[in-house]
């Protein structure tokens, strides 16, 4: 499926874009940065253009339905809303240095999508329980969540990089890195995206799982781990907006939290439950 | 003086769960507990895991619950911390809250002036009431509830929005709550349960779920049809049932299929599984003697009385089984002849015969009643059993429903107003030098720092050009 061998081919893409990014944060070149945002929006429209493909391939195949529905897309769109999130960061913030934090996840995900051999990659027909317009809804805004997460753990890294630094001193790639209190502001900003949106993503599934299966909440081990998740980031806000904490402490939390967000996604597939159709 | 001192500071339970260190301590203790239930298998799957452990642990594991963490009594102690903690912090704050709301705004504070930034402290070279009409003109479009106070000196204007946004969090708060509720009343007054009706058939009752107990409905529900349809891979693409349900003489019928329950009465019934069950017809076929000649295939349905082809009696089929003894020796039928005279001669006839003796060589020889030729001179072969539907319906009635559904609405709701708005107060002042003015813009938000200091500078942008500068007009 042409789709398939396109999405394969972005990954090297996005590959590309990270370079580029660490080219301009080790060479100081702004040019290397140009070159690095161009790539991504390249990357970027050709990854639509292929989900796109892929939606219409499921239709003409008679099993038409939205591209979301196991691993395999899943991973890819994961990869797309980081790219998507990532963009409109750099066009606010027009700051291009957390892309070298952003791309590679976005690589990564692509790459785990496309060349793991346990991964299946063809389109395939919908079980009736995942029959439902709370598909797409339940989707989106989880993935959407997790992408928000997945920034916020790039630039708490970059927070902690950049601390440790002095502030004018430092080699390049450290000097580029906005100033603290930014990074911590705008990754503060995105865990309040992000949970917004892991909260919508946590009521869609239990009211579709409610239709589906007739519970709202069965403690299967995805739907408990994203419960665990979102307890840690309820903690992160707490402990900021009440007891004011900031900086370090909460880059360690955000970065705690993120590791949640990746058992959710992956750590889960290897404990039984409801989801088991999102492991291959 | 002891109880002046207790009547002024709050008791020591009640400071304990008004502490917010606690509401960490408590979700990362839920967290921890719920990560300990994803990693111990839970209740049906929890045999294979206990079988490894030594007794004495077994016995730990028990008293803990650790098979069913999530209805144990300390997990639920624990939330019901959290909920008690909630209550009490956002009670603690809710007077502060309320004073701040029904506070009157005051717009010549000096206060918010004292870090003004240059840039947003600038002359302009027209008497202080225009400038004053000017400004407030342009407060008006981006403030609710201003006010305005002239002095001899000057004038101050001020304008806010997003009062009540500082209630966010009570909603939040509330909604946690109100989740919880819904989950208490639907686990003390609802039920889980499932129920398998064959295809034609009907019941009144249904298992419960966890217990295993017997319910009854209080009507009855019959499956009337069944369907099911496949994607060219075999995997099914849908299925659904043809529900018929009776009370006090008065029938309704309903189509549930998968993501598509019906409610009848208050209960739900969702379509959860199908399978198949053996009907009432079998296929046989009859040998007389060895020769092939005398073979006959012929159809009996359970119970009928069928005269042998020779004439020497009759048979029946007495029952039939969708897989014998549940072993995986697949569909089987009991064969009860009776002579023309004597004792009657039962015996099981397999669809499989070959997986039998690949499992208890000899058996068809040494056991009578598992002897195909048992009546001699005639042999029975089994060809195949007629397959009917059952559908697999889970059946619940959970009345918190409804307060859960307003929970996640009103949680969504509170928390935009949280993150994303804010009470955000501007002040304007105008002070009088000479014939012209100096104006300084201020302003406070609750949220956004940032967004706050690019309105102001946009304001004070906005208010020299409508103005113009002191120094560009000398």
């Amino acid at each position: 499926m042409i789709n398939t061998v396109i999405l394969s081919y972005i990954t090297f893409v996005y590959f590309a874009a990270f370079m580029a990014y660490l080219f301009m944060m080790v060479m100081g070149k702004d040019g290397f940065g140009r070159v690095a945002t161009g790539t991504t929006l390249l990357a970027l429209a050709g990854h639509t253009v292929a989900i796109i493909l892929r939606w219409v391939e499921s239709h003409r195949l008679g099993i038409g339905h939205a591209p979301m529905s196991n691993l395999y897309e899943s991973l890819i769109f994961f990869a797309w809303t980081i790219a998507l999130l990532y963009l409109l960061i750099e066009w606010r913030t027009r700051n291009r240095s957390i892309g070298v934090f952003a791309t590679p996840l976005a690589f990564l995900a692509m790459a785990y999508a496309s060349y793991s051999p346990n991964i299946n990659e063809r389109i395939q027909p919908l079980v009736p329980a995942l029959k439902s317009n709370w598909l797409i809804a339940h989707v989106i805004t989880c993935f959407f969540g997790y992408a928000a997460f997945g920034i916020a753990f790039g630039l708490s890294l970059m927070y902690l990089i950049k601390r440790r630094e002095p502030e004018s001193g430092g080699n390049m790639f450290v000097r580029l890195i906005p100033r603290t209190p930014l990074l911590d502001e705008l990754s503060y900003q995105l865990i309040l995206i992000g949970f917004l949106l892991l909260t919508l993503g946590i009521i869609t599934g239990s009211v579709w799982a409610h239709s589906a299966w007739g519970s709202y909440w069965s403690w299967d081990p995805k739907e408990t781990w994203s419960l665990i998740t979102w307890l840690v980031y309820a903690a992160l806000l707490h402990s900021r907006l009440i007891r004011g904490w900031k900086g370090k402490r909460i880059a360690i939390l955000s970065i705690i939290g993120f590791c949640c967000v990746l058992f959710t996604y992956f750590g889960v597939n290897y404990l039984a439950g409801l989801h088991s159709y999102a492991k291959a | 003086m002891d109880t002046m001192k207790t009547s002024k500071e709050p008791h020591a339970l009640w400071r304990f769960f008004s502490s917010v260190r606690l509401t960490l301590a408590l979700l990362i203790l839920l967290a921890a507990a719920s990560i300990l239930g994803t990693v111990i298998p839970q209740r049906e799957g929890m045999v294979e895991f206990a079988r490894r452990l030594s007794p004495a642990m077994l016995e730990v594991f028990e008293a803990l619950r650790l098979f069913d963490v999530y209805h144990s009594f300390w997990f639920r102690f624990l939330i019901s911390a959290l909920a008690l903690n909630l209550v009490v912090c956002s009670l603690n704050r809710l007077s502060p809250t309320l004073r701040r709301l029904r506070s009157q705004p005051r717009p010549d504070r000096t206060k918010p002036f004292e870090e003004t930034p240059p840039h947003r402290r600038f002359p302009v070279s027209r008497p202080v009431e225009e400038v004053t009409v000017r400004a407030e003109a342009l407060l008006h479009g981006r403030t609710a509830n201003r006010a305005r106070k002239d002095t001899t000196n000057g004038s101050f204007l001020y304008g806010e929005r997003g009062r009540f946004s500082v209630f966010g969090v009570y909603i939040v708060h509330l909604s946690v709550l109100l989740i919880l509720l819904g989950s208490i009343l639907g686990s003390l007054t609802g039920f889980e349960a499932f129920v398998n009706i064959p295809e034609g058939d009907g019941t009144d009752t249904v298992r419960l779920r966890g217990s295993g107990g017997e319910l009854k409905l209080g009507f009855r529900v019959e499956c009337k049809d069944f369907f099911v349809s496949f994607y060219d891979d075999g995997t099914p693409r849908e299925y659904r049932s043809t529900l018929r349900f009776v009370a006090n003489g008065e029938a309704e019928e309903a189509a549930v299929r998968v993501n598509h329950p019906f409610t009848y009465q208050g209960i739900r019934f969702y379509q959860a599984s199908y399978g198949s069950i053996p009907g009432n017809e079998a296929t046989l076929v009859l040998r007389r003697g060895k020769t092939l000649q005398e073979e006959r295939t012929l159809r009996a349905r359970i119970g009928e009385s069928i005269r042998l082809p020779g004439g020497e009696g009759r048979f029946r089929v007495e029952e039939i089984r969708g897989d014998f003894m549940r072993m995986g020796m697949g569909p089987a039928a009991r064969i009860v002849v009776q002579p023309g005279e004597g004792e009657t001669i039962p015996f099981w006839i397999f669809l499989h015969p070959e997986r039998v003796e690949a499992r208890f060589s000899g058996s068809f020889q040494q056991f009578p009643k598992l002897n195909p030729s048992a009546y001699e001179p005639y042999t029975f072969f089994l060809k195949g059993i007629e397959k009917s539907h059952y559908t697999g319906l889970q059946v619940n009635k959970d009345p918190g429903v409804p307060f859960v559904w307003a929970g996640f609405f009103l949680i969504v709701f509170g928390l935009f107003i949280t993150f994303f708005m804010s009470h955000r107060r501007i002040w304007l002042r105008i002070e009088r030098e000479g014939d012209g003015a100096v104006v300084s813009v201020a302003g406070r938000a609750t949220k956004n720092p940032v967004g706050l200091e690019r309105e102001l500078d946009h304001l004070a942008a906005r208010l020299r050009d409508h103005l113009g500068t002191g120094e560009r007009a000398s």
